[in-house]
């Protein structure tokens, strides 16, 4: 039953990923779709459409997805917290205030530049929460978890600080820039996000058991031949790489990597590799639609991605719970 | 599952300037059921901490099998030594299956997956606490007592020659307390057990160890320990202690009754008179 389910979802991916190719202000017929994926003629511009700027955008959309939602499973898991997610150790926070660093000291505006900055910050500030967690050498996870929210905040009033001597300009992008978007997809860099994103989810799969022991408690764990430090250290560092890359490619898009693994434990226990896998996948539809639903709900402009993340998961999440509740009182 | 052979020795623990256990010497034959005694905070869990080695000791041996348990490789100690701890996990909609499946984690490499002779261990721990029809539910539905033989069966998929088991019954009806000591007795591998409830810890050991304030106050078969001095020294309470004979077993066993009036010291300070 399961693992038709998981089927379903993986056609679904496939489906929903031909639709986001085909969808747009330029509606490209499945045909094209078709003929651009198999036999690319950059003569023609429907299949232009499809291969230079959709495709790529559509990969990101996805990886971001997966690489999020597999990033909040993982920190989730280490911290034994389901409210954990991939922006409170202050990554995201850090990544802005990269960007922000960049826009007004040097006032270059380049998407590139930007990711770079924003990658920047984001190892910074992902260094200073290690050196932190590793320098208290018998690091609790409760101390991990304010350190981050403590480095979290540090950022984000360096960036206050800047963005309020800096002019409107400079601030609308940033604004827009932190609420997240897919429009520098670019083949170019492509690279970079998926070799982290499958890198990322490989390891998951491989120290899952480990993972999952630490949900049993630090000293369960022990028990159970885990190396609990190293092993807590390290599935950070693999979690925030994954958040550092995915937000300087496509700004802070927030919510998924909290909501998905939430939303997908209700159906399935974690402890499988399928539940992995199905997080990854069902944090990559999801996101394919959302940038649909960006590109078209308004004509001629596009919405950020984090305004349509965060509306949509709510709602789904409300709803889902309570759906629960309703059945848990029976 | 051979049973083990454990000897400690001068055991010594200390965090944070504090003396934690002090020269603690005893050692567990094999297959024997070895029960920890004391009141709260005097060093139980510590020592049972040191057993599964989530402490280091600050200095003394523990020694498995004539071996140095320090000198285990991780994955070895897990496959020699299971523990089943008060920690319960909680929020993360775990299946019963999956729970008992952790057992295998110490013996499976990186890439591994489950095969079916495992399916099989998994599914005879779980119809050894008697959980089989319940392995698809998540752990979370659970009561308190099945969520205990859970963690049992986990151990069992282990399959060690030590289990250690801290205070498994604390908070349990009396019902699972004595089945769940009785299960971790059927298994034929050495246990050493922290208990809270006295008489379950007489009825139930093989051997009792009376710890108290880090240090090892007594050591021997339950008849022997288990006496009114000690309970009046070690835990403060008047009681009374009866040897019962045991209608399945030759031996006696100590019973005790508590005294449940004002304690000595209370008594003997003089009411106030209007």
């Amino acid at each position: 039953m399961r693992f038709a389910a998981s089927s379903v979802l993986l056609l679904a991916c496939l489906f929903s990923f031909v639709c986001s190719l085909s969808i747009g202000a330029v509606q490209v017929d499945f045909y094209d779709v078709w003929l651009a994926l198999w036999s690319y003629d950059n003569t023609q511009l429907a299949q232009k459409i499809v291969i230079e700027l959709r495709l790529p955008r559509a990969i990101l959309a996805f990886l971001a997805g997966a690489g999020l939602a597999t990033a909040g499973l993982i920190l989730q898991t280490v911290t034994r917290n389901p409210l954990a997610d991939p922006y409170l150790f202050g990554i995201s926070s850090g990544a802005s205030f990269g960007v922000v660093l960049l826009l007004t000291l040097f006032g270059i505006q380049s998407g590139l530049a930007m990711s770079g900055a924003a990658l920047l910050g984001s190892i910074c500030a992902m260094s200073l929460l290690l050196l932190i967690a590793y320098h208290k050498g018998t690091a609790q996870i409760e101390n991990m978890l304010l350190a981050g929210v403590a480095l979290s905040f540090l950022f984000n009033a360096f960036t206050s600080l800047l963005l309020y001597w800096s002019d409107p300009q400079a601030v609308s992008a940033i604004i827009f820039w932190s609420l997240g978007s897919f429009s520098r997809a670019d083949w170019v860099w492509m690279w970079l996000p998926s070799i982290v994103v499958i890198s990322g989810l490989v390891i998951v799969i491989c120290f899952r058991r480990h993972l999952n022991a630490l949900l049993l408690g630090d000293e369960s764990a022990v028990t159970l031949g885990v190396n609990v430090h190293r092993l807590r250290l390290g599935m950070l560092l693999v979690s925030s790489l994954l958040t550092a890359v995915l937000v300087a490619a496509c700004g802070g898009v927030g919510f998924v990597g909290l909501m998905i693994p939430h939303i997908v434990r209700f159906f399935i226990s974690q402890a499988r590799v399928l539940g992995m896998i199905v997080t990854a996948l069902s944090g990559g539809l999801l996101m394919l639609w959302v940038d649909v639903v960006a590109r078209i709900i308004i004509e001629n402009q596009e919405l950020p991605i984090g305004v349509i993340t965060a509306a949509i998961g709510s709602v789904f999440f409300l709803s889902l719970l309570m759906f629960r509740k309703r059945t848990a009182s029976i | 599952m051979a049973a083990a052979q454990v000897s400690v020795s001068n055991l010594h623990l200390v965090i944070n300037n504090k003396s934690i256990l002090t020269d603690m010497s005893f050692s567990i034959e094999q297959g024997r059921f070895l029960g920890l005694i004391g009141p709260n905070g005097a060093g139980k869990s510590s020592l049972l901490r040191c057993l599964y080695r989530f402490q280091e000791p600050t200095s003394g041996a523990i020694k498995i099998d004539g071996k140095n348990i320090a000198e285990f490789n991780r994955q070895d100690y897990a496959r020699k030594v299971a523990a089943v701890l008060q920690e319960i996990p909680s929020q993360f909609n775990l299946g019963v299956f999956d729970v008992v499946a952790m057992g295998l984690t110490p013996h499976k490499s990186l890439f591994a997956s489950v095969s079916l002779r495992d399916k099989q261990a998994i599914q005879e721990a779980l119809s050894k606490v008697g959980l089989t029809h319940k392995q698809k539910q998540s752990y979370e539905s659970l009561s308190g007592g099945e969520k205990q033989r859970v963690m049992i069966a986990r151990a069992i998929v282990q399959s060690p020659s030590l289990l250690l088991m801290d205070e498994p019954t604390s908070h349990l009806d009396v019902k699972y307390q004595i089945e769940i000591m009785a299960l971790a007795k059927s298994l034929g591998i050495t246990v050493v057990a922290s208990f809270h409830d006295l008489n379950l810890a007489a009825a139930i050991c093989d051997s009792i160890l009376v710890v108290d304030k880090g240090k090892l106050v007594a050591h021997g078969s339950p008849q022997n320990v288990v006496s009114s001095s000690m309970l009046a020294q070690v835990f403060g309470v008047n009681a009374d202690v009866t040897l019962q004979q045991c209608a399945k077993r030759e031996h006696v066993i100590p019973h005790i009754r508590y005294q449940y009036q004002q304690p000595a010291i209370i008594r003997g300070i003089p009411r106030s008179q209007p």
